[in-house]
């Protein structure tokens, strides 16, 4: 039980490893498409191959995100896995419109294989899912399975190499297309739009428990940030940790998270203790109104970094950072604002 | 005597290391300044006044605490392993601390002291009860075989709910580890006042505690009223306990391995092995607090992990000295 609360505790923390190269190399890192016959599929992945007939139509999706990725592509999955929040079938708000009046079966802890077995798909999505070798043998008795492509980790899947993997899968590879250069096109234009943020230096950090920690490199949120036009601040750079996600910094030197933006993924549950964090104060970017805050949702969406919450993410942070980046330490952030942070 | 201002002398030295040892040193004229002229913005004076000294307050209140707590506990179960976890303290306050956020939706720090309290205290009563304690028949077997039982409950319908709300495992991941770094957030002063009641009860009913430990038919020949002193020592345990719980959350160890080594120190009067195991109990916290901050830089290993890393060995040492009953 131990081992397995540990687990899905590194999976709720780092649940960003996901999508976490840069937008728009999708189709290169895509894994190649072996055709044996003229119909069959070929899917290589982390716990070997796996051979489709047809596309599928019946999917169950086992991976924490996978559900962003389907429902993206038209397909309502027959059951979703449950990773955190509150929302009716696993579907968070940026994907709520795509699943309609549909009622996918949400499943929660461990996978039930009655379950997925009862749903009869044709198709298990367990990429990110964090499945065993034993798990995905018995789930392969009840429908082919999809694992994250063998170079990947379990949850670091690039979300475009997630994306056109599923849909090669269902025979939709021409709408991830136009998903991805859509994204694509997003950052592009947004990074048109504010010509004068390009450079600037920017960090995301979470205060949880009384740990502070920023994450880095590897990231899907730092990415995202990348993706957006801003680098890195260098002393965040420089910290390597452990697993190249997230570092956690001492209560007494909060300075790597000097930079010109600090935006805090945090919750509304939580978000008094970032008010009364005193070493806080001693920040630049709390000095000169710098910071956002990332209530649940917001967060969940840069944690998710889908083809459907980073679009809905980037539309929500712009005003927030727009009132951050003004030059003008008077002008209040709403969302720090909000949360008590000024 | 002599023994018991050198405890002081260590305690001491170990909130002079408290205030000075960390990420930032910190020198004594810095403190002075922070003092007369405290800038919100200058991470030193930030460090000292809204990190260093409130670490320092927490670790004091609840080493203490969970030294006397430990005394009293393994005193009345004549039991030199026992620890105030097994009154279902820890696993109490766990348990009342996810419902409560789950329902409350607030996880702040200031919430979690305050539902982890009465968590701690309902379950330490209520192992009290299922052990006998309303009939006045307490035997110190059947409150460990209670407590263990609440103890097996209450971790599993913790693990219920880290498993049906996924967001509370967060919570539960950082408060399990106990640890001062959330002191400034705490009700310091509050837990302060609980200890130091629990504190007092102990010393006051020390003779008595002593007394029923010989057994109680003979406690009774002696004048003692069994159950009266029985409650008296849940009101210790639960009071001391839940402040501990409150300003630090588990502490590992602490409980366990402070009255052996108090007892080494005291001899067997209960009061100077209460005073003894109030003082160490506090050093041993503060040291392992500081010594957390500097062995991984620079992220700080929590204070409840550092009492297990060096409480562990400790004990094995110390409970192979023990002579079998020679502790009770």
């Amino acid at each position: 039980m131990r081992a397995r609360l540990i687990d899905f505790s590194r999976r709720g923390f780092l649940g960003g490893a996901l999508g976490s190269t840069l937008v728009g190399t999708g189709s290169l890192l895509a894994a190649p498409q072996l055709r044996a016959g003229e119909d069959t599929l070929r899917f290589e992945h982390a716990y070997g191959e796996t051979v489709l007939k047809a596309p599928a139509r019946r999917v169950v999706s086992l991976g924490y995100t996978t559900q962003d990725s389907l429902l993206a592509l038209g397909i309502v999955p027959q059951a979703i896995r449950y990773w955190y929040g509150d929302y009716p079938h696993g579907v968070w708000p940026w994907a709520q419109p795509l699943l309609g009046e549909a009622t996918p079966a949400l499943m929660t802890g461990e996978v039930s294989i009655e379950t997925v077995a009862g749903l009869a798909p044709d198709l298990i999505v367990a990429i990110g899912s964090g499945i065993s070798e034993a798990e995905y043998a018995l789930l392969s008795q009840i429908a082919p399975v999809l694992m994250q492509a063998p170079e990947y980790p379990t949850y670091g899947m690039p979300w475009d190499a997630e994306l056109l993997m599923i849909a090669r899968a269902t025979g939709t590879e021409a709408k991830a297309e136009a998903l991805i250069a859509s994204v694509a096109d997003g950052f592009a234009a947004f990074r048109d739009r504010h010509p004068d943020w390009q450079g600037q230096t920017a960090a995301c950090a979470a205060h949880d428990g009384g740990q502070t920690s920023a994450f880095t490199g590897g990231d899907a949120r730092v990415q995202f940030l990348q993706e957006m036009g801003f680098r890195q601040p260098q002393a965040l750079e420089a910290i390597s940790s452990a697993d190249g996600f997230y570092t956690a910094l001492s209560p007494e030197d909060l300075s790597p998270l000097d930079a010109d933006l600090l935006i805090w993924l945090s919750s509304q549950a939580k978000a008094a203790d970032l008010a009364s964090l005193a070493m806080r104060r001693t920040l630049r970017a709390n000095a000169e109104g710098r910071e956002v805050f990332c209530g649940e949702v917001l967060a969940g969406a840069l944690s998710f970094g889908s083809v459907l919450s980073m679009p809905f993410a980037l539309a929500q942070l712009e005003p927030e950072l727009i009132a951050a980046l003004d030059g003008d330490p008077s002008t209040a952030v709403p969302s720090a604002a909000k949360a008590g942070l000024l | 005597m002599l023994r018991l201002f050198g405890l002081l002398a260590l305690l001491l030295l170990a909130l002079a290391l408290a205030l000075s040892v960390g990420a930032r040193p910190v020198s004594l004229a810095m403190a002075l300044e922070a003092l007369h002229s405290f800038d919100p913005t200058n991470p030193d004076h930030v460090t000292l006044a809204a990190i260093r000294l409130p670490r320092m307050a927490a670790g004091l209140i609840a080493g203490a605490a969970l030294g006397i707590a430990g005394t009293i506990m393994q005193v009345m179960t004549r039991n030199p392993l026992a620890d105030p976890g097994i009154l279902g303290v820890n696993s109490g306050a766990a348990f009342a601390l996810l419902l409560g956020a789950t329902l409350l939706g607030r996880s702040d720090q200031a919430s979690v002291a305050l539902l982890s309290l009465p968590g701690a205290a309902l379950a330490s009563a209520l192992v009290f009860i299922l052990g006998g304690g309303l009939r006045g028949d307490v035997g110190p077997v059947r409150l460990t075989l209670a407590g263990a039982a609440l103890n097996a409950l209450l971790l599993s319908l913790v693990t219920a709910i880290v498993l049906i709300r996924q967001d509370t495992l967060d919570l539960f991941r950082f408060w399990v580890a106990g640890s001062l770094t959330q002191a400034a957030s705490r009700p310091l002063a509050e837990m302060a006042l609980l200890a130091a009641a629990g504190g007092a009860l102990a010393l006051a009913m020390a003779p008595q505690i002593e007394a029923l430990s010989l057994g109680s038919a003979l406690s009774r020949g002696l004048g003692t009223k069994p159950r009266r002193v029985q409650t008296a020592a849940l009101a210790v345990v639960t009071l001391c306990t839940g402040a501990a719980v409150a300003v630090a959350g588990p502490i590992a160890f602490l409980g366990l391995m402070v009255p052996p080594l108090a007892r080494i120190v005291a001899g067997h009067s209960l009061r100077r092995a209460l005073i003894a195991s109030a003082l160490m109990g506090a050093t041993l916290l503060l040291l392992a607090d500081t010594l957390g901050r500097v062995v991984m830089p620079p992220a700080e290993v929590r204070a409840g992990i550092m009492t297990a890393l060096i409480g562990g060995p400790v004990f094995m040492w110390v409970a192979r000295r023990l002579r079998p009953g020679a502790s009770a």
